[in-house]
């Protein structure tokens, strides 16, 4: 697949803070791609310089192949941060300016603003708008003339679970269009339900980076018991793929460096003589690995 | 160009504030010049109830002085304040509402969106020096007739330079209003260093030498309203012994302009190196 975004070794400071440091990452023609940290892990900071809003200290980063410049902006659609429009404009004024400052024709805007529920209050300005409303119009202006990558900083952030669902609504449909979406949140289950490809940042270094299924799968351990624990260990460990495990309540959790199957192991353990009492195959959640990378990174 | 220019026109279209700010420029504008000629001869009536020869009283609106006068009430530091503001206003609400930097999300240049400030800028000045010289023409009219000759001799320079002194210090305030960010602080530094600061660091540095204008004084408020110097009133030569100009220096405007073209280029640095 086309490389979209290609970033290596970013780095920005701010006084004594390294922000982000020594970040490289690679994004792909129709990903979805989550950059998940918690506050202050730098996602919004290396988006702005994706962005050329932050200049970068180290390191170099290129749109759609090419070094970065305003033609490259001009492809892609954002949401950073707030919202930011004039208060004193209505919608489709504040949406004309985005659309010619894109070269972008206007025929678009109807369309967005339907897109986005905004349609009625078109006329209206920005500064009646309620908070979720000004988050669906920066979503709608970043949908404007058909971008190839969608960037959202957090666009759930604040809202209600009804302008939750909304957003993640939209971003659904232009995902299923083919667009590429890069995606900043704190919040795991949004990058779950979203993604399929993610990052996790932890003041500003790349803890990890994959396929979210992945993720999941290596993140597995199975949990066996037998009435010969010590047949069973010694077994075990002949498995392919055995990594470690450990020994609690009679029971013994095994982690593993690949996908494996609880048939596999049983007909294993069986031809071995081991008789398993207890055999369940543990899937952890994203929010419990996500949890581990950071306090095993301390 | 055109594009950069369409877009700032959508900015300000439906921005009341600035409408309000613009039509109050042109009220107090108005006001001050045709005040001007009534307050001067109530000044010439106090000096004249203590003085054994009366003076004259003095006209200052016929062909050609009228342009030059004009100019000069048009520059003063109480009227040229607005045009002023509005540009403050302008660029702080930039960074107030953060629509600079989604204007560089977007896919404007940082220097496209610079040029585009200073593009509104030129055409303000282009449009007020065009309203001035049109009122100036009308006053003119009225108050000579048409058996003047002499109508257009003053007109080009003295409205040339009352278009550089707005374009320059429109600039100054853009400068400000950059470098500051915020709306309040901007205006309140503006307005206090355009207004008191300056006029009295220029009338300590001025004192020893009054009434000596070939002593320039090279504060950068002061260099944009003494293009035109002083009214064209006749009178003042003889009192005073003046010398009044009859066109605006090279030299004096190259002054201001050196000034903004300095501010221009700290803007530039800084947009470059700033974050947004």
């Amino acid at each position: 697949m086309e490389i979209i975004l290609n970033v290596e070794n970013l780095s920005k400071s701010f006084g004594k803070i390294k922000a982000v440091n020594q970040l490289s990452f690679e994004v792909r023609k129709g990903q979805v791609y989550g950059i998940l940290g918690p506050n202050g892990s730098g996602k919004t900071t290396t988006l702005s310089m994706l962005l050329d809003l932050i200049p970068p200290d180290k390191g170099e980063f290129s749109w759609f192949g090419q070094p970065p410049s305003k033609e490259s902006r001009k492809r892609i659609g954002s949401v950073i941060e707030s919202p930011n429009f004039f208060p004193y404009l209505d919608a489709v004024t504040n949406l004309e300016i985005v659309a010619d400052i894109k070269d972008k024709p206007y025929d678009d805007i109807p369309e967005v603003l339907q897109l986005s529920g905004l349609y009625e209050r078109r006329f209206s300005k920005f500064r009646t708008y309620s908070f979720g409303m000004r988050q669906r119009l920066a979503v709608a202006s970043a949908l404007l003339g058909k971008p190839e990558v969608l960037i959202l900083d957090e666009p759930t952030n604040g809202l209600d679970p009804q302008g939750i669902a909304q957003i993640r609504e939209i971003i659904s449909l232009v995902a299923s269009r083919g667009t590429t979406i890069l995606l900043a949140s704190h919040l795991l289950d949004e990058v779950q339900k979203i993604c399929n490809y993610v990052l996790v940042l932890r003041k500003g270094i790349m803890l990890f980076s994959g396929n979210v299924k992945e993720v999941l799968a290596v993140s597995d351990f199975i949990e066996l018991s037998s009435s010969d624990m010590q047949g069973l260990i010694a077994a075990v460990r002949e498995f392919p793929g055995f990594s470690s495990f450990n020994e609690t309540d009679g029971l013994i959790q095994v982690h593993f460096s690949k996908v494996v199957n609880t048939a596999e192991i049983n007909t294993f353990l069986y031809q071995k003589g081991i008789l398993l009492s207890h055999l369940v195959d543990k899937k952890r959640s994203l929010e419990q690995h996500f949890l581990e990378l950071l306090q095993d990174n301390p | 160009m055109i594009k950069l220019l369409n877009i700032e026109f959508k900015k300000i279209r439906t921005y009341k504030v600035f409408w309000i700010l613009t039509g109050l420029y042109f009220v107090f504008l108005a006001a001050g010049i045709l005040l001007a000629e009534f307050m001067i001869n109530h000044m010439v009536n106090d000096i004249n109830k203590r003085m054994p020869i009366p003076l004259p009283h003095v006209a200052i609106y016929y062909f050609p002085d009228v342009w030059q006068n004009v100019a000069f009430f048009a520059s003063i530091r109480y009227v040229l304040i607005f045009p002023a503001i509005i540009m403050i206003i302008l660029i702080t609400n930039e960074f107030t509402y953060k629509t600079i930097r989604q204007n560089v999300i977007n896919g404007m240049s940082k220097t496209e969106f610079l040029v585009s400030k200073l593009l509104i800028i030129l055409l303000m000045a282009m449009v007020m020096t065009l309203v001035l010289a049109a009122g100036a023409f009308l006053i003119g009219l009225s108050h000579s007739g048409f058996s003047e000759v002499d109508f257009f001799s003053k007109g080009v320079p003295f409205m040339a330079g009352f278009f550089i002194s707005l374009i320059c210090y429109m600039v100054y305030a853009f400068f400000c209003g950059f470098m500051m960010r915020n709306t309040g602080l901007a205006i309140a530094i503006f307005t206090l260093y355009s207004l008191i600061i300056e006029p009295v660091v220029y009338f300590f540095l001025r004192a020893p030498f009054m009434f000596n204008n070939s002593i320039y004084t090279y504060l950068p408020v002061n260099t944009v309203i003494r293009l035109t110097e002083y009214p064209a009133i006749p009178m003042l030569k003889k009192i005073m012994g003046l010398n009044l100009q009859d066109h605006v220096s090279f030299v004096a405007c190259m002054i201001p302009i050196t000034y903004a073209a300095v501010m221009i280029g700290i803007v530039f640095l800084v947009m470059k190196r700033k974050d947004l």
